[in-house]
């Protein structure tokens, strides 16, 4: 197998004055043309995760603890800030979830989307503005030749949304980091972008880490899957192993409490409690507090394991099928 | 009909907002609701689906008059509390009561979580102070939380807590209708889980008339009876959830469907999405106004308005509806796999095993 595009290994993400690692050991790798959808709640550390990827941790007071993440090679938790301003919009791109406070309101969006065409490729105006152009056209902007000079409070939210994808593909990256890119969208637009993100990245051949709170995005766009809670990863590996043979509890949990679309209307299975604060963070499994499965053994941490074909789980009593057994309860 | 009496009924109802008002010519005028015709039965969950811009919510407050409609009739059993005054509305609001969507903005943060739920009982008169504060306390111990939470302040509280405190408000006064605005949509997954089960025990233990405005299908399709679709301030159609999911008449819900995304795998269908953003409500578009994204539409629906037609069981408000064939949601395409489902099961036993052991030590 080829080297991976990104090689994360025991990431760590703390914040002044908490105990606990608000982002603890984390680790995954992502090829080229792969999708990566990191799932969780709020306040899990998905998000803080894409942020000192990409080297916009607000520091202080957050601070990256340990771990590289090599980026072609280069580690990006190691470099210098001029060189990861290069980087940064071109070979690595960025989306937000809310578009109309990540694009400039003042300025005309072609000339937002040319302005990171110039700085990345020493282009002139003309190239550049034409290059804004092509991107408007292949996100389906409709009129893209006026678009070019209209300000973002002049588009609607599913337009911004794409002028946000054009901009952060503007400069053909090889690592697309897309945080909640759907979140704030009505479900037919969050199709049409989902539909255009996969249509985008099958022609440019990058790689994308999506962040996401909904399994129903994660199904139909991940290759693969990282579960996180708390600031760890739980389970993680091919989307089909973690939907169909989901190991870990809080994946069952999370998967459970979502309400079907199918007839059955059981009552809705709930995690109990809430998830445990930076100050008093379990120092054994930092789900045992709200897992029904809990045992002795949750109270030292849980090795993320290999359950065969990359599926790989962080829970000592998982197979939870053998371990009912063994307990004989 | 043996259907229950209805609890709410509109008619004609309809609420207009001025958008801008230039100094010559006309103002600009959106129609949010723009006549619609509902009947809420009593005791049944009724959800209004849309898009941002539909008027759900405009019709969500309308419902319980937070806003007065422009023109129209709410009959709230024998009342028509459209044209009521404000005195005789207060009067009533006892039993129309509302849940806001963002927990965050709808409690007074100055006020400790007891006052907040006492206030609409001091408000209405009822008890003595001593009762009000068992009410206070025995409503907390029924939304999942405890009598001492009473003397702390709202910012205390995470998103989830916060919404049982706006939902153990809403109830303090008795009402008979209770109205949410996207309850849950600000809450995570599993807290989400959390509050929706609590609004189903709590509509089962008090006999109430539960409205749920939302985006998110799969909350409508687990709670709702009957589920009425908006677009660009008028319902298209009416259904029970069942059939409304299942067999789809109106493009629209048709495409609403077609884009959720399922949790599972294998479910990534063919993109039978529609195209395009939803028309500027304040010219929105001639005859039906879904035409301009409808992939069914012909020139009739270009030129005329279709009405909302049918039963209480079902409506529809689309020129083709007879002849057309949609598509909704079959059992198999949100179905799992046995393995996941064994863990599922496997969970809802162990989380029942635990939860007993808690309450019957």
């Amino acid at each position: 197998m080829t080297a991976p595009l990104l090689d994360v290994q025991g990431l760590g993400i703390s914040v002044q004055g908490a105990r606990a690692n608000l982002v603890d050991d984390m680790s995954f790798t992502l090829h080229a043309g792969q999708t990566l959808c990191i799932v969780g709640e709020s306040g899990c550390g998905k998000s803080l995760t894409a942020l000192a990827l990409m080297g916009l941790l607000a520091s202080p007071p957050l601070a990256v603890t340990g771990g590289r993440a090599l980026f072609a090679g280069q580690d990006l938790l190691a470099m210098p800030r001029a060189e990861l301003r290069d980087i940064r919009g071109d070979r690595m791109a960025m989306i937000f979830q809310e578009p109309m406070s990540s694009l400039n309101p003042a300025m005309k969006i072609g000339e937002q989307i040319a302005e990171s065409v110039r700085r990345h490729k020493h282009v002139g105006y003309e190239p550049a503005r034409a290059r804004a152009l092509e991107m408007l056209e292949r996100v389906r902007i409709p009129a893209a030749a006026q678009r070019l000079d209209e300000y973002p409070y002049q588009l609607s939210g599913g337009m911004r949304q794409r002028v946000m994808i054009a901009m952060a593909l503007a400069n053909d990256p090889a690592l697309l980091i897309a945080d909640e890119p759907t979140t704030a969208l009505d479900v037919t637009i969050q199709a049409q972008i989902l539909d255009l993100m996969r249509t985008l990245q099958a022609e440019t051949g990058a790689a994308m880490i999506m962040i996401t709170h909904d399994l129903g995005v994660v199904a139909e766009m991940a290759d693969q899957v990282a579960v996180m809670y708390a600031g760890r990863i739980v389970e993680s590996g091919p989307t089909e192993a973690i939907f169909d043979d989901p190991q870990h509890p809080y994946t069952i949990g999370l998967m459970s409490s979502m309400p079907s679309l199918g007839a059955h209307r059981e009552r809705l299975v709930t995690i109990p409690g809430v998830v445990p604060q930076a100050n008093d963070m379990p120092s054994g499994c930092r789900f045992a507090g709200r897992c029904p499965f809990r045992t002795s053994a949750c109270d030292t941490p849980p090795p993320l394991e290999d359950f065969g074909g990359g599926h790989r789980v962080a829970c000592v009593n998982a197979p939870l099928e053998a371990s009912r057994q063994e307990t004989g309860t | 009909m043996t259907e229950p009496k209805p609890i709410l009924r509109t008619h004609g109802l309809r609420r207009e907002f001025v958008t801008a008002k230039p100094l010559f010519g006309a103002a600009q005028v959106v129609r949010a609701v723009d006549g619609v015709d509902l009947e809420i039965a009593e005791g049944e969950t009724f959800a209004i689906v849309g898009e941002s811009g539909c008027g759900k919510s405009t019709l969500a407050r309308l419902l319980v008059r937070l806003i007065a409609p422009t023109g129209g009739e709410v009959w709230y059993g024998g009342t028509n509390i459209a044209d009521l005054d404000e005195g005789a509305m207060r009067a009533l609001r006892r039993e129309l009561q509302f849940i806001f969507q963002d927990p965050f903005s709808s409690l007074n943060p100055r006020m400790s979580v007891g006052a907040l739920i006492e206030e609409p009982l001091g408000a209405h008169g009822i008890g003595t102070s001593q009762e009000r504060k068992a009410r206070v306390a025995e409503l907390l111990t029924r939304v999942g939380l405890r009598p001492d939470h009473a003397d702390r302040y709202p910012h205390e509280f995470s998103g989830g807590q916060r919404q049982r405190i706006g939902i153990a408000r809403a109830l303090a006064s008795g009402p008979k209708v209770v109205i949410g605005d996207e309850p849950v949509s600000a809450l995570d997954v599993s807290i989400q889980a959390q509050v929706v089960n609590i609004l189903e025990d709590l509509k089962e233990e008090f006999g109430l008339t539960l409205v749920i405005i939302a985006h998110d299908l799969a909350v409508i399709r687990h709670m709702a009876d009957r589920v009425a679709v908006m677009y660009l301030g008028e319902i298209v159609e009416t259904g029970t959830a069942d059939a409304l999911f299942a067999r789809p008449r109106h493009p629209y819900t048709e495409a609403l469907l077609a884009a959720i995304p399922i949790a599972r795998t294998g479910a990534r269908r063919a993109s039978a999405h529609i195209e395009g953003d939803l028309p500027n409500p304040i010219a929105p578009p001639s005859g039906c106004r879904f035409h301009t994204r409808c992939r069914y539409a012909t020139e009739i629906c270009r030129t005329d308005h279709p009405r909302l037609t049918g039963s209480g069981a079902g409506q529809v408000a689309c020129h083709h509806s007879d002849t057309l064939a949609l598509t909704g949601l079959a059992d198999a395409d949100t179905d799992r796999p046995a393995a996941a489902k064994a863990r599922f099961a496997l969970y809802r036993d162990a989380q029942a095993r635990k939860a007993k052991e808690t309450t019957e030590p």
